[in-house]
């Protein structure tokens, strides 16, 4: 399957007409994609074009990274009359450096289709993005983010937790929680046995390292969230009877990138660690008086592509997510 | 019969599971495959193990236990199966260091189905692997063997102590492959054995087009949407065609397939659970029994074929040799374990009626052969011809409406429907609108065997047929296998491999002023 790109001015009519001659598409969704990071540009394209490849969708790139020609591109199906192709994708991208944000809202009013959801993947960083940000919001039905896209400490989960206080009724995703999900299966694993769930509510201390802080803070977040603590400090919870659980994050590896994790009962320890010869495999055991011999699972490597998939595939608010972003956002302070 | 469907407790009363997919976590179990060493364990039931591993859908305990007769021991087991997964799998050749995790958790019972000593052995082997590797005491036995032994491994298992009455400690079912017996009387006479000593909660009778995605869909596209349910009846379906086409001939089952034919092998289960989904009302719930509820009202109302019309309603071919894609084929009688003078039956095509007040008068025709032009699974819904041609003056060529279920090679919904062809005259030609999973989605459907294993696993009988489905149905076909069992067809063989199927199949649609989609 080949597609067809051309060039064109970046006025709305010039992108329309562009458009108006490809033959009839069906589109599941709208794809808006904001940029205005230089080094992560390419990156996002190209996951970006992954998706599109895969879904019949209208997919939007507003690029602010400075980095393109003052130009848009369509790429769209081909037009041979005698193509069978007849469900494909459109993708527009769009150099948007210097334009204000009514000229932006018009884009994404002009341009997306009608009657399909909406998502915008917001990958801004620049403090000036955040008039287009807002302006965006009543447009879209879902907003996905990625806390720890570009960086390691926990400034990604701070705006976010913010936002989200401030806007509940925006439906997110945060591609930085939906990579956590092999690991929350392991960590429940180990409770799945009805005569080890007393353990879950004797849990004194949690461990985590890893590439950065989302990961970790969602973790922990998401533990007290489902187990009824209280964050009392950055490092530490309290349970439901009122005693103290440690937490530790240890800032170690690649980013975006859980290493271990490690929650110590009263009677045991239940380790959870990537192993040396295999990034993908995790070495579970436990030792104590439950102990286990070391299993090994899969880590199920999910590529960023199909994270976005998943995440604009999942309809409406999730709310396991949003319990634990909030729950993140006590031990934030 | 005990009827436990799961561990107390177990997986959902975590509260780390909450929010968590739990139905891809089964209770901790042990699974044996009966058959073990066996065709289908290689290409289809270890790969299937092996890739619902990598899904994190077994849970952390569990047994993998093959039975066979052949004398091997664990680590041989275990060679054939890595080799099986590395040929077979969809996910590629299997790597350590998770392969060498999972071979720990498969181990290998040699034994013949009549000795009473080779099940207490696997007994042995099931409550050291409860201990060792935490599998609960639940146990799944699937049956992957010749149907003939079906009935005697149930007795075995029973008489060994490891049928569900015995086991306090967890749940026990069984899942046996088709057929299920070969004809209406061998299909209870198996029942009633089977019911012995298995309650009917507990078994899972397989039939794996049932774990296809797009048949799946059918029940998406009926009950999902508001647009088709209201047309979805006889004002406006004219008539529905099943089509189960193949291009491949019995491959190395001549054996089998001479003794069971195109009317066993595909009519009886696959295609008439087809007819069951699309045909069947709305089930008051999504639950398995609501659903096999419904799917078995409609086959009790599908009307018993009179053995006078037998032949005016049905009809059967054999093909003879031909070429598919250019490449030369023999013919059937050629066929490696087939008879020369064999009068069983490649092709099959059949008519039925159901009375109801949703289809009375609308006929269903079911088709189903080997060695056709093309593989195509499908169900098409052909609506009913407009009322009054407002454009008929140009001669155009009006087609009916058809909605078209693509279960495979190709996965999607196609619509034809008329439309304006661009000019300054109303010229109305026919147009597709196709929906294809593939792009659709951009998801690749896991194997049928996946599913309905974890299904069987997590105690999900929803894809599985329930017994009053399987006896209604060879209620339905036994007039016609009757029929053809006691009658030699002396045109035989009557359509070449890589054709449409025979001419006879052609004149039964054509009394009706219809003709069968192209294949």
């Amino acid at each position: 399957m080949s597609l067809e790109s051309s060039t064109v001015s970046t006025s709305l009519e010039a992108i329309r007409a562009e458009l108006s001659g490809t033959k009839l598409s069906t589109s599941t969704l709208n794809f808006v994609v904001w940029i205005d990071d230089p080094a992560r540009r390419d990156w996002i394209v190209e996951r970006t074009g992954m998706l599109s490849e895969k879904h019949p969708s209208f997919t939007l790139i507003l690029d602010n990274s400075g980095s393109c020609a003052g130009a848009a591109t369509v790429t769209t199906s081909p037009r041979d009359p005698n193509s069978t192709i007849t469900v494909d994708s459109e993708r527009v991208e769009i150099d948007v450096c210097g334009k204000d944000t009514a000229t932006l809202v018009g884009y994404v009013t002009g341009l997306t289709k009608t009657n399909v959801p909406t998502v915008l993947w917001w990958s801004g960083i620049n403090e000036n993005s955040r008039e287009t940000f807002y302006a965006m919001l009543p447009l879209i039905t879902t907003l996905l983010v990625d806390s720890s896209g570009g960086t390691r400490d926990d400034t990604g989960l701070r705006m976010l937790a913010a936002f989200h206080a401030e806007h509940p009724e925006v439906a997110l995703r945060d591609l930085a929680w939906m990579r956590l999900r092999p690991w929350q299966d392991m960590i429940a694993n180990f409770f799945d046995d009805p005569n080890l769930l007393g353990e879950l509510f004797s849990i004194r201390a949690l461990q985590i390292a890893s590439g950065s802080d989302s990961e970790a803070l969602y973790l922990g977040g998401w533990l007290a969230s489902r187990l009824g603590w209280t964050a009392t400090a950055q490092d530490t919870f309290t349970d439901r009877a009122g005693k103290t659980i440690t937490f530790e994050h240890k800032r170690v590896g690649d980013i975006r990138r859980v290493l271990s994790v490690c929650l110590d009962s009263e009677t045991s320890w239940y380790h959870g660690e990537v192993t040396e010869d295999d990034d993908a495999v995790v070495r579970v055991w436990v030792e104590g008086e439950h102990a286990r011999e070391p299993q090994l699972f899969p880590l199920q490597a999910i590529d960023n592509a199909s994270l976005l998939e998943r995440a604009v595939l999942e309809p409406g608010t999730d709310e396991l997510f949003e319990t634990a972003l909030r729950s993140a956002a006590t031990l934030l302070g | 019969v005990a009827t436990t469907t799961a561990t107390p407790g177990g997986v959902s009363a975590n509260p780390l599971r909450k929010g968590l997919a739990v139905d891809r976590i089964a209770d901790p179990c042990n699974v044996v495959f009966f058959g073990a060493t066996g065709d289908l364990m290689k290409r289809m039931l270890m790969p299937a193990m092996w890739n619902l591993r990598l899904e994190d859908i077994l849970p952390a305990n569990y047994g993998i236990v093959g039975f066979s007769r052949a004398d091997d021991d664990d680590d041989k087991f275990r060679d054939q199966m890595k080799k099986a997964v590395d040929e077979f799998s969809r996910t590629g050749p299997a790597k350590d260091p998770l392969w060498s995790d999972f071979t720990k958790h498969l181990s290998y019972v040699s034994g013949t189905f009549d000795d009473t000593n080779c099940f207490h052995k696997l007994r042995e082997r099931l409550e050291k692997n409860d201990e060792e590797l935490g599998t609960g005491g639940n146990r799944l036995f699937y049956l992957s063997t010749p149907p003939s032994v079906f009935a005697q491994i149930v007795d075995q298992l029973d008489a060994a102590g490891l049928g569900p009455r015995d086991n306090a400690k967890g749940w026990t079912r069984i899942i046996i492959e088709k057929p299920f017996g070969t004809d209406l009387d061998s299909a209870r006479a198996l029942q009633a054995e089977v019911s012995k000593v298995f309650d009917e909660k507990l078994i899972y009778r397989i039939d794996h087009y049932l774990g296809k995605e797009p048949v799946q869909d059918i029940m998406a596209l009926r009950f999902a949407n508001i647009i088709f349910e209201p047309i979805w009846n006889r004002r406006y379906v004219d008539s529905v065609q099943i089509t189960a086409a193949e291009t491949v001939g019995v491959e190395l089952r001549g054996g089998y397939y001479d003794n069971a034919g195109a009317l066993r092998d595909m009519i009886q289960n696959h295609v008439m659970n087809l007819l069951a989904l699309v045909a069947m009302e709305p089930p008051v719930a999504s639950d398995a029994d609501s659903i096999r509820d419904e799917k078995f009202k409609v086959l009790r109302a599908v009307r018993p074929i009179d053995r006078l019309r037998v032949t005016l309603d049905t009809a059967r071919g054999q093909y003879d040799a031909g070429s598919i894609a250019g490449k030369p084929v023999p013919g059937y009688r050629e066929e490696p374990d087939v008879r020369p003078d064999s009068n069983t039956e490649t092709y099959a095509a059949v008519k039925l009626w159901i009375d109801n007040w949703r289809w009375a008068d609308v006929p269903f025709y079911l088709r189903t052969g080997k060695r056709l032009a093309h593989k195509n699974s499908e169900i098409a819904i052909r609506f009913r011809s407009l009322p009054h041609r407002l454009f008929g003056d140009y001669g155009d060529n009006f087609d009916n409406n058809v909605l078209v279920m693509k279960i495979q090679p190709e996965e999607g919904i196609s619509l034809r429907f008329n439309a304006k062809v661009p000019g300054p005259k109303m010229h109305i030609r026919s147009v597709s609108m196709d929906f294809n999973y593939g792009t659709g989605f951009g998801v690749v459907s896991a194997p049928a065997y996946e599913r309905l294993i974890g299904d069987a696993m997590r105690g999900d009988a929803t894809l599985f047929t329930r017994w009053d489905a399987v006896e209604t149905a060879w209620q339905i076909v036994m007039p016609v296998l009757d029929r053809w069992l006691n009658t030699v067809d002396e045109s035989f063989p009557n359509y070449s491999a890589g054709s449409q199927g025979p001419p006879s199949a052609d004149r039964m649609i054509a009394m009706d002023d219809r003709e069968w989609r192209k294949i």
